[in-house]
């Protein structure tokens, strides 16, 4: 047996976290599935069966989208850092050993996560309605190869990351991809001149390597609330897509193991005040705000932890800020324009729900790589000491740290502006309900960074509290959608309301009269229950800061 | 005991988790423009005893002062007083070794004009100047440190207490950082400096505690210390011909056996390397009780061509202080183990008595 496998197989088994893990897991299925399950014997029909199976299904898909991304995506980074990659890679296991040792450890604990559901799967079942090798099968089968698809992925990421939080993020942030923003091109040229094309069927291709609609497929979801998901079949598609994919990720990653991976000379911190004249025309012209120049003092109007944390960050930059900000901005106009002029069947409402979805899309995605790593990047680094050891006080350092979120939020929240005023420029009678989505998105970006900060001030290890953080999160905001989805089969309007006012993106949507979302009357139980649930989150920050920082 | 001139005064300390006694009625006090080497095993409560020091943890009991501000109630005087260097060098990622120290400046309250001056100054001082545009990330841990050191003196603090500042280095940077932590005493900053590399500290520092188990075991100056400790000492004794070691051997055997009934009781060891045409022994006499006996070999007839004592240094000193310690509580003795080079790990078998604590 590879001994590559036994550690990470077993080494995982072992930790009682992962043992609680699929306990809780195993129960949770099944919980899904009693919520769900007929009380009345003479009620069981094929169509119920197929409700509770669509429960199930989804929820399964959420927790493959959630568990299974940090486990590949901190076992090279974490080698690297250790400095264990070069004992195996000295060591007579071939690249092919160590990387098929470290995917297959993966992909059997996250196979174990799939068997953990088959007892709830049996149940769905034994209620008749379904086949074992069409609706059953498929989904099993689906699911595995996209938890091979993320696993390569995650581990691809992995080789290229410096540090392990930095590889859970990008890999939280390339699985949300593929599972959303693969969907986007197809959804915008169906229908169109362009969609008929080679540029229509790559964006066909593109929108098959996400689960969602063969996952709509199997679930046999014709309507599934947002119009142009799902058109023909996709099954074939999406299984050719992520086995291609999944290939190419592990070639690539394979191509990396060797002693390459570890030829990395040290930053000369080569400085733009020192170039020639030239070259610090060039780059001021080009970058704008110059990273490279040689930065003044802190000034003692800003907060010195603030200012610490957007220098320290590598995309937290005013050059990176700048960037996201001028592509929010642009795509914000973009769909608006296209909307003005009918490029597309999509009205004024739709464009609006787009934009709304980007900027949850963008705030659930940022906000938990910047926040989560708040406290315990500090502790991890050795810089929470240093921290304590200075005048600067705990309150301080906190306000320092969430500003520097708060900021970045505000700046992509910001950016998207004028489609909104282009959008009250079109139909003006919008302004109120704008305003209104304005206060929502205001709501989410706070909910998000309280929830994020808070979560991630509970770990120790910045790569924990990376991955807990964004399960958390995105569990926070796409579990409602989830249940919305199933709107009316199996859940009705009460239930869907009340997941819908868990936060503020249901509000918006409806505030926006999103299709689907006009129904439900949330404000403003949203606004008050994200402001409750936020000043809980930052009491717990409080508390854990405070923690952290007395004396014992 | 109040020491007017002491800056740091440690009274009573002690810190108990549960059963376990991390530090116990710690004692001391370091003067104004000293440098106070702080010795002790992996666990033995030193980090403890700074962590208090700096207003990190709370003790059990005691008091500990630092330039007159308690260091449990006065923690916001305790910061702008005392420097910290921790063993870990607390990086941050993708920031430039000036944005650093700016930082650290910044929160130390230190006005702009004022932090860029200082900036340069500490760079200067911990000679990392043609380091100001480095990512603090890409540094060596050579480097890593002198940057530490720069940080630590950015809010020109009295009193410096720095956690193993020459572990990880080079020999040439260990000589750079002993250059620099004298310089740190002559500008009259005090010091408390501690560190697994004893040679380092023998030389640079003007007294030394020695700490095992949450105990202070010794503290004086390394010659208080070494003279308290060398209650036994180790002499060489080397000769032109090696037939003639069993003899002297032999001889000085007897010799030693005589001589130390008579005065303290119990005879020393004596050892031979006949390769090496070499007798060792050790004794618990003084030099004036131990100069008869080369009179006495050289009156036999033997062909004495040296006769001198071993010299015992830091490191020999603290093995015999661990191992105090370690016997104390019941553990058995590390230098039980091969560790016989030197006159202390052979004392270890000797007396109890002598150790300078004060």
């Amino acid at each position: 047996m590879n001994p590559l496998i036994r550690r990470e197989f077993f080494g995982i088994l072992r930790s009682p976290k992962a043992f609680a893990m699929l306990a809780f897991l195993t129960a949770m299925f099944s919980l899904t599935v009693l919520m769900r399950w007929p009380s009345d014997s003479t009620s069981v029909s094929g169509s119920q069966s197929l409700q509770v199976f669509r429960i199930f299904g989804y929820a399964l898909l959420a927790g493959v989208v959630f568990l299974v991304p940090a486990f590949p995506a901190t076992s090279i980074v974490n080698e690297k850092n250790n400095k264990t990659l070069a004992l195996l890679l000295n060591s007579p296991l071939s690249a092919f050993s160590i990387y098929f040792g470290k995917m297959s450890g993966v992909l059997l604990f996250s196979l174990l996560v799939l068997l953990c559901s088959l007892p709830a799967c049996a149940a769905c079942f034994a209620m008749g309605g379904l086949s074992a090798r069409g609706e059953i099968g498929m989904l099993y089968l689906v699911l595995t190869l996209l938890i091979v698809q993320y696993t390569t992925l995650g581990m691809l990421i992995s080789s290229y990351a410096q540090t392990s939080d930095a590889a859970v993020r990008m890999t939280y942030t390339a699985v949300l991809a593929l599972l959303l923003l693969t969907l986007v091109p197809a959804a915008f040229l169906r229908g169109t001149a362009g969609g008929s094309g080679i540029i229509g069927q790559a964006s066909e291709w593109i929108h098959s390597l996400s689960p969602i609609p063969v996952m709509t497929e199997i679930m046999s979801q014709g309507e599934l609330g947002s119009s142009g998901l799902k058109q023909s079949s996709t099954i074939g598609r999406f299984l050719t897509a992520t086995l291609i994919s999944s290939l190419v990720f592990a070639g690539i990653t394979l191509s990396r193991l060797n002693y390459r991976i570890f030829d990395r000379s040290r930053a000369q911190g080569v400085i733009t005040d020192e170039r020639g004249l030239l070259s610090r025309l060039v780059r001021r012209v080009f970058y704008i705000v110059d990273p490279q120049r040689r930065k003044g003092g802190i000034p003692w109007y800003l907060n010195p932890v603030m200012v610490k944390e957007f220098r320290c960050r590598r995309f937290g930059r005013s050059q990176w800020l700048l960037r996201l900000v001028s592509v929010c901005a642009i795509i914000s106009m973009v769909l608006t324009f296209m909307a003005a002029n009918s490029v597309t069947s999509w009205g004024v409402h739709t464009i609006g729900a787009l934009l709304v979805l980007m900027q949850v899309v963008l705030v659930v995605v940022l906000t938990p790589s910047l926040a989560s790593g708040l406290i315990s990047g500090e502790r991890d680094s050795g810089g929470w000491e240093l921290l304590r050891m200075t005048p600067l006080s705990p309150w301080r350092i906190v306000i320092g740290k969430l500003l520097s979120v708060a900021w970045t939020l505000a700046l992509v929240l910001m950016a998207t502006l004028p489609g909104y005023l282009m959008m009250m420029w079109i139909q003006p009678e919008l302004s109120i309900q704008v305003r209104l989505v304005l206060i929502c998105l205001l709501w989410i970006a706070i909910y998000a960074l309280a929830i994020s900060s808070a979560v991630g001030s509970l770990f120790r290890y910045t790569a924990v509290s990376t991955a807990v953080t964004y399960v958390v999160v995105i569990a926070i905001f796409l579990v409602p959608i989830l249940v919305w989805l199933a709107r009316d089969a199996p859940f009705g309007r009460g239930t869907v309301q009340a997941a819908l006012m868990t936060n503020p993106v249901g509000a918006a949507l409806s505030v926006i009269s999103a299709p689907g979302f006009e129904q439900y009357d949330l404000l403003p139980a949203s606004w008050w229950i994200a402001a409750m649930l936020s000043t809980l989150m930052f009491a717990v920050l409080g508390f854990q800061v405070w923690r952290l920082t007395r004396s014992v | 005991m109040k020491d007017q001139d002491a800056v740091i005064e440690i009274e009573g300390l002690s810190k108990v988790y549960g059963d376990f006694v991390a530090l116990d009625s710690l004692s001391l006090n370091v003067r104004r423009g000293q440098i106070l080497g702080f010795i002790g095993p992996n666990g033995a409560g030193k980090t403890t005893t700074i962590r208090i020091l700096v207003g990190l943890l709370k003790p059990t009991s005691g008091s500990a002062r630092i330039a007159g501000a308690d260091c449990m109630t006065e923690s916001r005087k305790i910061k702008r007083l005392v420097g910290y260097m921790p063993d870990d060098f607390g990086k941050y990622n993708n920031m430039r070794v000036s944005e650093y120290l700016d930082f650290f400046g910044a929160a130390y309250g230190i006005a702009r004009r004022a932090r860029m001056k200082r900036i340069d100054e500490v760079l200067e001082i911990a000679g990392a100047t043609h380091m100001k545009d480095l990512f603090v990330d890409a540094l060596s841990r050579g480097m890593q440190q002198r940057v530490a050191l720069a940080r630590t003196m950015m809010h020109d603090p009295e009193v410096l207490i720095l956690d193993e500042p020459a572990n990880g280095l080079d020999p040439q940077a260990r000589i750079d950082m002993r250059t620099m932590l004298l310089r740190l005493a002559e500008l009259g900053k005090t010091l408390i400096v501690t560190s697994h590399i004893l040679p380092e500290l023998a030389r640079v520092c003007d007294e030394v505690a020695m700490i095992t188990k949450g105990k202070l075991r010794a503290f004086g100056t390394v010659d208080t210390i070494m003279r308290n400790i060398q209650q036994r000492r180790t002499f060489e004794v080397m000769l032109l011909r090696e037939d003639r070691v069993d003899p002297v051997a032999d001889a000085t055997q007897a010799w030693l056996q005589k001589h130390q009934q008579e005065q303290k009781g119990g005879a020393g060891e004596v050892s031979r390397v006949v390769a090496e045409r070499m007798v060792r022994f050790t004794t618990a006499l003084g030099d004036e009780d131990v100069s008869p006996l080369l009179s006495h070999l050289i009156s036999l007839g033997e062909p004495v061509a040296q006769f001198r004592e071993v010299p015992t240094d830091l490191e020999d000193a603290f093995l015999y202080v661990a191992n105090e310690g370690a016997r104390e509580f019941g553990s058995s003795p590390r230098a039980s183990s091969p560790v016989s080079m030197s006159a202390a790990s052979s004392t270890v078998a000797a007396s109890k008595s002598g150790v300078g604590t004060k």
